[in-house]
C-alpha cells in the first residue's frame, strides 16, 4: 500500500531590509525578545528601504507607519516592526506606500524609514520580523548575515501539512 | 455572546505592546474573542489582527466574547485597557 505522505510546506521569505540580520532575542525590546508575539529574526539596517518579503495582502498598517502586518498566500502572519519604541515618533521619519488592503508581491515598497532621523531621536532602528501565527508552523529556518533588501532568503518557513 | 465597551486611554494608541499583552491575556481562555472600533473587527488572540483596527487615543472599543468563559473573557479584557495593559 503506498502511503499519502501529506508534504510539510515550505514558504521561503525575503530579507525586507538591507543590513545584517540579528537573532531575535537580541533586540532591546522584551516584546519581541522574548518571542511574546511570535518567533522571527531582527534586521540591523543600513538603509531605509522595506519591501514585502512574501507574496499576501497588507491587513494592518499602524497609523504612525512604523509597523505592517501581512497575511501571505499561504495564511502565514508576518508583522515587520520598523525600530523600537518608533510609535513615539507619531509618524516623522516613516513613510508608507501601502493601504490595508492592498495586494502585495514580494519586493513591493512597504515602507520608507528615514534611519538617520529615527536614531537622532534616541530610537533604535532594529527591525523585528516576526512570524505571529506560529501554531501552524512547524520550523523557521533563519539565515545569518547581510542581506541585501528584496534579494535573497531570509527565512524559511515550514507549514505544518 | 457577552459585549462591553471600553475607552482607549493609551496615548501612543493600540500598537504592537499594548496588542501584545491583549494578545497574551486573550489566548488564556476558551472564548472566541473580538475587538471592535467603528465596525472594524479583530480577532483578540492575534496581535496582526488587533493591529489591524488600528485603534487609537480616545477611540470607543467593544470587546465581544463567545464561549464557556465569555464573562470572564470581556471582564478581563476591559480592566486591562482600563489599566492600561498592566497586568
Amino acid at each position: 500500500m503506498f502511503g499519502l505522505f501529506k508534504k510539510d510546506k515550505e514558504v521561503s521569505f525575503i530579507a525586507p531590509m538591507e543590513g545584517e540580520v540579528v537573532d531575535i532575542v537580541e533586540v532591546p525590546d522584551q516584546v519581541f525578545s522574548r518571542k511574546m508575539v511570535g518567533d522571527g529574526i531582527a534586521i540591523k539596517p543600513t538603509t531605509g528601504v522595506v519591501v514585502a518579503p512574501c507574496n499576501g495582502k497588507i491587513v494592518s498598517l499602524l497609523p504612525s507607519n512604523h509597523a505592517v502586518g501581512i497575511i501571505d498566500d499561504d495564511g502565514i502572519e508576518i508583522l515587520i516592526h520598523v525600530g523600537i519604541d518608533t510609535v513615539e515618533l507619531k509618524g516623522k521619519g516613516l513613510k508608507s506606500f501601502v493601504n490595508v488592503g492592498d495586494v502585495v508581491k514580494k519586493g513591493d515598497l512597504l515602507i520608507e524609514a528615514d534611519l538617520k532621523f529615527i536614531e537622532s531621536a534616541g530610537k533604535s532602528t532594529i527591525t523585528p520580523i516576526i512570524i505571529t501565527n506560529m501554531g501552524n508552523v512547524k520550523e523557521i529556518v533563519k539565515i545569518q548575515g547581510n542581506v541585501e533588501v528584496g534579494k535573497g532568503e531570509v527565512m524559511k518557513i515550514l507549514i505544518k501539512a | 455572546m457577552e459585549k462591553v465597551e471600553v475607552i482607549l486611554n493609551n496615548k501612543t494608541g493600540l500598537h504592537a505592546r499594548p496588542a501584545s499583552v491583549i494578545t497574551k491575556v486573550a489566548s488564556r481562555f476558551k472564548s472566541d474573542i473580538k475587538i471592535t472600533k467603528d465596525g472594524r473587527e479583530g480577532n483578540a488572540k492575534s496581535i496582526v489582527s488587533i493591529l489591524s483596527i488600528a485603534a487609537v487615543y480616545g477611540d470607543s472599543l467593544f470587546i465581544s466574547a463567545e464561549g464557556i468563559d465569555d464573562m470572564e473573557a470581556i471582564t478581563t479584557i476591559k480592566q486591562l485597557i482600563e489599566n492600561n495593559f498592566v497586568e
